[in-house]
């Protein structure tokens, strides 16, 4: 039996580098998606979901409550992408000469990086609220924090004469 | 061409391959960068070379090999230590966490690999047995600290600079082969010993041409361009706002 395990987990070890090996070639062009705070915002508040609960039968409650929460994850992997993006984008900036740019860089990195913890936080709050409707785990720390990302981003931008501007509004 | 030969030849062409990339990372001098892979590469080298003046005599043959192996596995996690650093130094949010699942992956793999000498303890008798089950337990914690650093980089969703994802893909694909052969070993019989042997010599041989590679070849830039159209931003704004008053 503990020869299968063993097995089993050296054939996953190779089809997971394979599987690296191809998204390694699909990263090479990295795609920016945007992502409106102000709706995702909406699918969060609490008191819409308190008011939806107030006039709405059970059943339809839990079906509408599992709709919007399929449309939050949605929200959310999308921030998750565009943080990895940052993140790489600002790697580069991160080496550069002048220490107002490197030091910005960083706090680029580090913001997308809480980010991309706080997401995966999000998505297993959003998981346990749609196994339990009832529950109100709100992800409340992503939306400011991707805003400020997103000023740090801009602000890159500013100090760097490339393509940070861009990169800060297409997120 | 007999099953020896070509192992034989598997033998001289990877060494062949070794120096060649011994003397990449010293003319890349990514030694510097990368010390930890670069002893692994060196002691590999000297391994090979010893093997192969020790091959005549069985017995001293045997502790050679098996005492380069263990020291080859000791580099080999010193290596994913290396990349581990590599790939989340520049990102201090993201290390502390990384570091706790890692210590958590290291304790839990220790303690798998702990229960597979238990089990197969009783069946492993002799010292080529009792050898392979050690060396079957090291590899298995070497496969899954490198499949944990895999799955966590793309958990956090981080990139990869192309050496350091050479390196580890490299060490993975032989670490992961070599687990595969070393378990089989010890449950089939000395018939299937040189097919084994030629698949580890190929899968080495594949590592070296991977790391090779990476080396070698310049790193692609990436480009962001694709920057999303202002139609589908209002489609997907309408709609949600539609979801929100239905």
């Amino acid at each position: 039996m503990i020869t299968v395990i063993v097995i089993a987990l050296a054939l996953c070890a190779v089809v997971l580098f394979y599987m690296a090996v191809r998204s390694r070639r699909k990263q090479a062009v990295q795609s920016l998606r945007p992502v409106d705070l102000t709706a995702f915002h909406t699918l969060l508040d609490r008191d819409d979901e308190l008011f939806i609960k107030e006039k709405l039968p059970r059943s339809k409650f839990v079906h509408i409550k599992r709709h919007r929460i399929r449309v939050a994850a949605r929200y959310v992997a999308r921030i998750a992408s565009n943080a990895s993006t940052v993140l790489h984008e600002s790697e580069r900036a991160r080496l550069s000469p002048t220490p107002e740019v490197a030091s910005t860089a960083e706090q680029v990195m580090e913001l997308a990086g809480q980010i991309r913890v706080q997401c995966m936080v999000a998505i297993f709050k959003l998981s346990l609220e749609y196994a339990m409707p009832s529950l109100q785990l709100t992800p409340a720390m992503l939306v400011p924090k991707y805003q400020s990302l997103r000023e740090n981003v801009r602000r890159l931008g500013d100090l760097q004469t490339q393509n940070a501007v861009p990169l800060a509004n297409a997120i | 061409m007999s099953g020896q030969l070509i192992i034989h030849d598997l033998w001289i062409g990877s060494i062949v391959l070794q120096v060649a990339l011994a003397l990449a990372l010293l003319a890349t001098r990514a030694w510097r960068n990368f010390p930890a892979f670069a002893a692994y590469i060196f002691f590999c080298l000297f391994e090979a070379g010893i093997t192969y003046a020790l091959f005549e005599n069985k017995k001293a043959y045997f502790c050679a090999f098996w005492i380069c192996e263990a020291i080859g596995i000791v580099l080999g996690l010193a290596v994913v230590r290396e990349i581990f650093t590599k790939v989340f130094s520049p990102h201090p949010a993201l290390r502390k966490l990384a570091t706790i699942i890692f210590r958590v992956a290291v304790i839990a793999l220790v303690l798998l690999a702990c229960a597979v000498i238990y089990v197969q303890s009783a069946s492993a008798t002799g010292l080529v047995n009792a050898v392979l089950l050690a060396a079957e337990a090291a590899r298995l914690v070497e496969v899954g600290l490198i499949m944990f650093l895999f799955l966590s980089s793309s958990v956090f969703g981080l990139h990869w600079r192309q050496n350091v994802f050479g390196i580890a893909l490299g060490l993975g694909m032989f670490a992961a082969v070599d687990l595969i052969t070393v378990t089989l070993i010890g449950h089939m019989g000395s018939t299937t010993q040189l097919a084994f042997k030629l698949v580890r010599g190929i899968s080495f041989s594949t590592s070296l041409l991977i790391w090779l590679g990476y080396l070698l070849v310049p790193e692609r830039a990436t480009s962001s361009g694709e920057l999303p159209k202002k139609a589908q931003l209002e489609q997907w704004n309408q709609a949600v706002t539609e979801l929100i008053n239905r």
